[in-house]
Formats: structure tokens, sequence, C-alpha cells
């Protein structure tokens, strides 16, 4: 039986990207040593604060910005000596541009971006007509774009990035300036075709709910640094086990406020009406024995014991903040 | 095949462009030729004191035509690439298996076509309002516009160029007009150099045969010889100027900055 190895769908060794300023100033490092090996099929978010790197990772992937260092790999082939090769297997809306033309009608941008990716328009009409029809604009897939809605005109330009049928697909904050309906929408489109095809979608958001979402698989930058790269829910699980919320019967006395803050972190004590809410950390499960001691001292009498759903902007926030989860965050 | 079919798609969104901003292609069209009306009949009136020997009126209106020719050529491509970072299209020009000079290469040739036609419209105008007879024998124009016009696009790479990494070049555009009319109007009879020139054989040549009625195959092979070496040799500096500023602009991440 012949074996066949497929490269990775991206491939980033080492990558580095500084930028010279004017003057004397010291150059600035937008992307330091970053390593990356995405799959063919994962989808993955790729979080970051401002200025953490997201935009130049994906712009030297994508040949747009020219790597200090490293190696680039898109389907096995180096961006840097086999960019039109690399190119073929990768797409991307990008940020804060258009990326479509505006007077020219989404059909014949559809066409036009097929025809720029080497691909006669007329044997994907089928697959053009196809992503219209999914994506809500076959009615209006004849009028100017200009006259078309924010969320309509984000919808084309991710047709225009899905129409060259790559094996990489970058969408950098793709919900951006959307109302919570069609950011819903343009989520659910983007769930359903990741699972539909084997395509390695790489999702760049400020918006956490996007990506947690979307996302099975995150990457966090910092400071041009990957901080953390896991499952989504593994890096949700990795906080889970510490978070706790704590309701009391009545009031706690302090004193014992006093004991508990020494024991966890990040307490807060929250009357609500007769009871008490205590809200908490802890550096170790098995604390959690000790916190009840404290409090079946103080006479209180528990409730209820609930162990907090963290969302991924609070991991993304404890990551960025460097508070490190039990057991660790891979990098 | 994939770079024919990306040709294909440049040029038809150039047709597509062209059909959408047709106001603004007909009123540059009649701006140009208000202009040539302008100094057509102002160097008919006082022709002698600022038409040099051997001059004509016919050879203003030829030399008014390859000026024209000349400066859409060089500055279609960096208007092109001006329009494209301001609109946020450009990155995604350059995300092609084709390349990105392939890409700015089929636009020209696009441009170079709907150019073509624009002029032909203006050359009818002309005619009909001057009364001059030209000749207007295609099998020598054509090729000789083309080797003409090389140089200035290949100015026009330099031009487009510059525009990725200084972005707002347009001031520089009138000054390389003024230039490009001494080019022309420089006689190659008198300085040798001035065949190593942009511009300046090409029209000379162009002008035997629209006034003088040569055909292409009776004109000097020298002449010719050197107008195609001098016309590729300042489209492949401009070429190389291009790629130059491509990989500037990538380095300093400028490419999508407007």
């Amino acid at each position: 039986m012949a074996l066949h190895f497929s490269p990775p769908v991206l491939e980033i060794r080492g990558l580095t990207k500084t930028f010279p300023r004017r003057g004397k100033r010291p150059p600035v490092t937008a992307v330091d040593k970053v390593d990356l090996t995405l799959e063919a099929g994962e989808v993955v978010g790729l979080l970051g604060p401002n200025g953490a790197g997201k935009t130049t990772t994906i712009k030297c992937v994508l040949g747009l910005i020219r790597p200090t260092a490293g190696d680039i790999r898109v389907c096995g082939w180096d961006v840097r000596t086999h960019h039109h090769k690399a190119i073929e297997h990768a797409s991307a809306v990008l940020e804060g541009a258009r990326n479509i033309y505006w007077r020219m009608t989404p059909r014949e941008n559809a066409r036009f971006f097929a025809g720029l990716h080497g691909l006669d328009h007329r044997a994907h009409r089928v697959y053009i007509e196809e992503l219209l029809e999914r994506f809500g604009l076959a009615d209006r897939g004849d009028e100017p774009v200009i006259n078309l809605s924010t969320g309509m005109k984000q919808k084309v330009a991710v047709i225009c990035a899905l129409v060259k049928k790559t094996s990489l697909v970058f969408l950098d904050e793709p919900t951006l300036g959307l109302d919570i309906e069609t950011s819903l929408e343009l989520r659910g489109l983007l769930r359903e075709l990741a699972r539909e095809t084997r395509r390695t979608i790489v999702v760049s958001s400020h918006d956490m709910d996007v990506i947690q979402d979307v996302c099975e698989r995150v990457v966090i930058l910092k400071e041009g640094r990957v901080v953390a790269d896991d499952r989504v829910h593994s890096l949700l699980a990795l906080f889970r086990t510490r978070a706790y919320r704590v309701v009391l019967s009545d009031g706690l006395a302090g004193e014992l406020v006093e004991r508990l803050a020494r024991t966890v972190s990040g307490l807060s004590v929250t009357p609500r009406g007769e009871r008490t809410e205590l809200e908490f950390e802890l550096p170790a499960a098995e604390r959690l024995y000790e916190v009840i001691d404290i409090i079946r001292e103080g006479g209180a009498v528990i409730e209820t014991i609930t162990q907090k759903e963290p969302d991924l902007e609070e991991a993304f926030l404890r990551v960025i903040n460097d508070v490190a989860p039990e057991g660790g965050v891979e990098a | 095949m994939k770079r024919w079919t990306v040709f294909k798609a440049v040029f038809v969104k150039a047709l597509i462009e062209m059909r959408r901003y047709l106001f603004n292609t007909v009123t540059g069209l009649i701006t140009m030729y208000i202009v040539f009306l302008i100094l057509f009949f102002g160097a008919r009136t006082f022709g002698g004191s600022v038409m040099q020997a051997g001059d004509t009126l016919e050879g203003l209106v030829i030399g008014y035509l390859v000026w024209l020719f000349a400066i859409v050529a060089y500055q279609d491509l960096a208007w092109g690439v001006s329009t494209e970072a301001e609109i946020g299209t450009l990155e995604q020009l350059y995300l092609t298996p084709a390349g990105f000079a392939w890409v700015n290469g089929s636009f020209l040739v696009a441009r170079f076509v709907t150019n073509l036609a624009m002029m032909t419209v203006m050359l009818l105008a002309i005619i009909l309002t001057t009364g001059y007879r030209l000749n207007l024998d295609l099998v020598s124009l054509l090729p000789l516009i083309l080797i003409t016009i090389l140089a200035p696009y290949g100015f026009g790479f330099l031009m487009g160029g510059l525009a990725l990494v200084f972005k707002r070049i347009q001031n520089s555009f009138q000054i390389l007009q003024f230039v490009f009319v001494a080019f022309i109007m420089v006689p190659i009879n008198q300085y040798v150099w001035a065949r190593y020139l942009p511009l300046s054989l090409g029209n000379h040549l162009l002008r035997k045969v629209m006034v003088e009625g040569y055909r292409l195959w009776e004109l000097p092979a020298g002449d010719l010889a050197t107008a195609v070496g001098v016309g590729l040799a300042y489209l492949l500096l401009g070429v190389a100027a291009f790629g130059y500023c491509v990989n500037v602009a990538r380095d300093r991440g400028l490419m999508g900055h407007y």
C-alpha cells in the first residue's frame, strides 16, 4: 500500500518581522519567532490585543509583507521562493480594506476574483451561484456592491475569498462593524462551510464570541509571540477547574473574609439580600476543602457551590495578563 | 492557461470599470479635444513665432496624439495602483498565482486597447475639424505606436512602483508631462543623442508614415531597430524599478496602506 504524505496546510517556523523606524529609534518587532502548524480542515482562531502581530503574521503568510527571518510554507510551498505556487492555496479577507470592487456587482466581483486566481468563471459558474445563494445574495447578485448594506458587502468579500477554492482561508475580522444579527448569520455560515469543506480557516477577531462559536482551536498572540495554542474547549477547561461561586444563606464575619482572602485569590463578597455570594479562584482544586472548613468554622451555611464557566474572553484576558492556569498553557 | 485566464479577468474588469465610469471617460475625451483645438488654432494664428523650421501643423497633430498616448500610458499604472490602494483592493491583486507584475501588465494591455479606441475617436474628430488628410495606414501605424509608447510604459511601471511606496505622487505626473513635450519636440536630425530619448525617434517615424506616406518596411531599418531597442530598454528599466519598489513596499508593510 502506498503511503501518501501531505504537508501541513500551513507551517511557520521562527517567523520574525521587524519594521525599521525613522531616525535613531530602535526597530519595532511586530512578530517574534512565531511557530505554528495548521492541518487540513482545522478552524483556528487567531487572538491577540491590538499590535499583537496577528495581521502582520497573516500578511507574511500571504507574501504581502516580507519577513525578517523564518520560514513559511503553504501546502509545502515556500512563500519566499515559490510565492506563486504557495498563493494558489491561500486566500484572504483582510481587515480594514474593502477587498472588493464596490462599483461592480457581487457576481462580477466573484467572477473577477475566480479569474484572478486562474479559475475560469464559466467552469465555476455553478459554484459562484451556489455561494451567492448560500449567502443570501442571489437576488442582488447583479446590483452594484455600493448599493448593498455593510453586512452584504462583507458577505461579498467572504464569497470572493471562498470562490478561489483554496485550502487555506484567512478571515481577518470578518464580523467587524456588523450588527449582531448579521454577525450571527455569518458565523453560522462559516461554521457550515468549515464543516462541509476540508478547508483550513483562520479567523482573526477581537470578538471572542465569534472565535468561540466558529473555531475549534485558538492561538493567542501577545507582543508578537504565541502565548497560547490549544483547543478552545481545553483552554476553557484549564480555567474552569479553579473559578468558583459559593452562595451562603447568611452574612459572613469580617474576620472570616480576611481568612478566606488569604486562602483564595480574586475574592469578591457580594451581599444578596440575606444571602452572601462569594466568588474566588483557587490555585489548586483540592484547596476547596480548606475554603469549606473556613466557612464551616465561621458558622455560615453553604447553599450552593458552582464552578464558574469561564468564557473565551475571560480565558483570553487571563492568558494575556500572564495568569497561568493550573497545569499551564501550551505555548 | 492560468495566466490567460488572469489576463481575461483583468481585461473584463477594465471594460466594466470603463463602462461604469463612462461619464468620466467622455469628459476626459472632450477635454483633450478642446486642448487640441486651442493648440491647433493658436499655432495656426501665431505659427511663425512658436513653430520651428520644418515643423508643420500635421506634425503638431501627430505630436499631440503621441503625447496624449504617452501620458495616459505612463499615468495608467500609477493611477491604477493609487486607486486600488485607496479603495482597499490592491493587496488582493497581489494574491494571484500569476504574479503581481502579470496582473499589472494585463491591466496595461487592457488600457492600451481602450486608449487606442479613444485615440482613434480623437484622431477622427481632429481630422474632421482641421481638414488635414493624414495617412492612416494601420499596418504601419499600430506597430509604430506600440514601439513608441514602450518607453512611457516603462515610466508607467516606475511611477506605479513609486505610487506603491509613496501613494500620492500625482504632482510628479505634471512635471513628467512637460518633459514628454520636450522629448517629442526635440529635433532628432539635429541632435544624434536625441534618438535615445523616450518618444523622440518613435514620434519622428510616426510623422514619416502619417505625413510623408512611408510604409513601415520603407523606414530605415537602423531607425526602427534603435526605436525598438530604446523602447525596450526603458520598459525593462521601469519593470525592474517596479519590482524593486514592490519589495520595498513589502519590507515596510505598505502594500495595503494609503
